[in-house]
């Protein structure tokens, strides 16, 4: 009755990462808010970057966003050294941000949000156009948007951080970064949001996924880096690792006297033994 | 988009009757979707003039498929449509290993509204639990309904459970989820009956009553997805057996001395076959997979993943087979993740069960694609919950 296969795959065909960050650092000051971090993101993956507050999640986020500029280190793009002296180099590049208070207008309707500073049309404005790109992508999304002409402040939190993400999506990024995109949400809004990260991975973006919520960066994560006083304090991925194992890492559970002291010993050994 | 949509519904585009018909359903998809949308919102979700939504809208509620509500927008008055439903509602809820859908439907099985998430691995009851409640009071409240509406709730679960204790009939499938009882839980939330059973069970019972088995009368629902199981439909019901444990598919040794298998035995199908194992056998610098990429990958015509997926159905095969040479059903159903690669998978299944079994060849099980697809099981948690109420609406749960 045995069928094992005992031919093994050949290697796959390897996908180099769409970013590289290598060896940021930052401070503020006085304050080293960031020391030699490194990430990839690959195309079609969804990165969850956790660490508790102040450990330089927000930073990291706001140099490749183009709002600071790293005082060392490398990013590369697309196999490319880039620098990203300001937000529009940053989307120039292809990387979207959505940050926390999503930045829509209110007091706008959906399309205009949508197109706010890319509108469509020479002189005057294509709304036609405009309309139609815009539920063809929400659409794309599957997203739950009654009506794209009502204001944005009568829609719900989840159907607002649909749209500040549609709106990413206008330029056509590559890497879309997505921060705290459940803080403050239902369950059926955190569900829709999901569900879109899901959609933005299965169209191949890479997605940089900031969030506290350890459930949904384990629902939805591909891998998980994590931070701990501006250092990388481990990447796991998430298939493989248990929720205990990234908040240790978190809390610095994983790095104390002890673990320290083990491991300098065992180091000390190797070197003798040599 | 909304001309394509006529021409594709309809075989007689532009003529009045077609357009009228292909406008209504339209608009009983918009509400569908939304769940509850007000007459304005229709029309823009639907791209009608508000003047056609009013009249189809007040047409339908006529007929008893839509159901109007005053309310209020932005301070004016509006009207909330939602689908009718006559009887109360019932509701089901899919735990599957990585993903929870929930829906509420009335008890025609016309479903009125329809959530569903990703869920992290080794999730945990009470965590989930609160989610699917505070999801169906989200629900109910965007059908305009009142939670003592709901009749009785459908549960499903990828693990066998114990009819009598509620409990997972063995510990360590469902690591967040053992020694408890999930009827008794849930029904501390919501207040209203709850009645859980296997995935499989309940995945078959769809495709039994409404799906690709109708009109058998033995027939076996696979599940291939994370892990692999399987509903026994037996001269026309569930066949549960002794501790509801039937039907534990995945399970069935296929190699004495092989992989571990979560279960804590050696070379159990799954632990060969199962998503995991499919995933760990591609796993080769490629940056990240999941069971729906290689899904995708396959049949976008990589022949790696192909290899992986036809490896699995293999594995299957001889397991149908066993199962086959037992129960001799008429035809076999398969369903989960891994369904969705059609004859990828099922033409090995098909090509190693012919081989293995005893019977001839005009008389062994077709073996065919569930045409639920990834709903299934969440379809059989609503018709499960209908089913227990008729008995006796009041019964306390089971």
């Amino acid at each position: 009755m045995t069928l094992v296969s005992d031919v093994s795959p050949d290697k796959h065909v390897v996908v180099d990462p769409v970013l590289t960050m290598r060896g940021i650092n930052k401070g503020f000051g006085a304050v080293q808010a960031l020391t030699d971090i490194d990430l990839d993101i690959y195309p079609g993956e969804v990165v969850a970057l956790v660490g508790d507050n102040g450990a330089g999640k927000s930073t990291l986020v706001k140099i490749l966003a183009g709002v600071h500029p790293p005082d060392s280190g490398t990013v590369t793009f697309n196999d490319k050294k880039v620098s990203i002296p300001s937000p529009a180099a940053s989307r120039e590049l292809g990387i979207a941000t959505v940050f926390q208070d999503l930045a829509l207008c209110d007091n706008l309707d959906v399309v205009s949000n949508l197109f706010l500073g890319r509108e469509i049309g020479a002189f005057s404005l294509d709304e036609v156009e405009m309309e139609s790109r815009s539920w063809e992508l929400l659409r794309q999304l599957s997203a739950k948007i009654p009506s794209v002409r009502i204001a944005v402040a009568s829609l719900s939190g989840g159907q607002r951080q649909t749209v500040a993400i549609a709106r990413s999506l206008i330029g056509e990024p590559t890497v879309v970064i997505l921060d705290e995109p459940t803080a403050a949400l239902g369950v059926a809004q955190t569900a829709e949001v999901l569900n879109l990260i899901e959609r933005l991975r299965e169209r191949g973006l890479g997605v940089l996924l900031i969030s506290h919520n350890l459930a949904d960066v384990q629902a939805v994560a591909d891998r998980c880096v994590v931070l701990r006083l501006g250092r990388n304090n481990g990447v796991f991925r998430v298939a493989e690792v248990s929720y205990e194992e990234i908040i240790a890492a978190i809390t610095g559970a994983t790095d104390n006297v002890v673990t320290r002291r083990a491991a300098a010993t065992s180091a000390n050994n190797e070197e003798t033994s040599k | 988009m909304y001309l394509e949509s006529v021409s594709i519904t309809r075989a007689t585009p532009g003529s009045q009757t077609s357009l009228r018909e292909a406008n209504r359903a339209r608009i009983v998809d918009a509400v569908k979707r939304h769940g509850g949308l007000t007459q304005v919102e229709l029309a823009g979700a639907t791209g009608l003039s508000p003047a056609t939504v009013s009249n189809i809208v007040k047409e339908l509620t006529a007929s008893g498929v839509l159901h109007t509500t005053p309310s209020t927008r932005s301070g004016r008055r509006a009207q909330h449509v939602t689908l009718a439903r006559a009887l109360g509602i019932v509701a089901g809820v899919h735990f599957s290993t990585r993903h929870m859908r929930v829906a509420l439907a009335d008890v025609t099985n016309t479903v009125v509204a329809e959530h569903n998430m990703p869920l992290a691995k080794d999730h945990r009851a009470d965590n989930e639990l609160d989610k699917a409640t505070r999801l169906i009071a989200d629900m109910l409240e965007s059908v305009d309904a009142r939670m003592d509406e709901i009749l009785a709730v459908g549960i499903a679960v990828p693990a066998p459970v114990d009819a009598a204790s509620g409990e997972i009939s063995r510990s360590g499938l469902m690591r967040g989820w053992d020694g408890i009882s999930i009827a008794d839980l849930m029904h501390r939330r919501i207040k209203r009956p709850v009645f859980v059973d296997n995935e499989a069970n309940l995945g078959a019972l769809a495709e039994f009553r409404l799906g690709a088995a109708r009109g058998t009368t033995n027939s076996i629902y696979l599940r291939v997805g994370q892990g692999i199981g399987a509903g026994l439909i037996i001269n026309g019901s569930v066949f549960r057996g002794y501790s509801s444990s039937a039907g534990e598919f995945g399970h069935m040794t296929i190699d004495e001395g092989g992989p571990l298998c979560r279960c804590g035995n050696r070379g159990c199908l799954e632990a060969i076959a199962g998503g995991p194992a499919i995933i760990d056998s591609l796993r080769e610098g490629n940056g990240p997979m999941k069971l729906t990429d290689v899904v995708v990958h396959a049949i976008a015509g990589d022949p790696l993943c192909i290899r992986a997926i036809a490896d699995a159905g293999r594995h299957i095969g001889i397991a149908a087979a066993n199962v086959c040479n037992l129960l001799a059903p008429e035809r076999i159903v398969v369903g989960g993740e891994l369904a969705r690669a059609g004859e990828l998978l099922l033409g090995p299944i098909r090509h190693s069960l012919e081989r293995s079994v005893v019977m001839s060849t005009d008389k062994v099980a077709d073996i065919v694609q569930g045409q639920l697809g990834e709903r299934a099981e969440l379809t059989g948690a609503l018709l499960y919950a209908v089913d227990r109420t008729s008995i006796g609406a009041d019964d306390p749960i089971a």
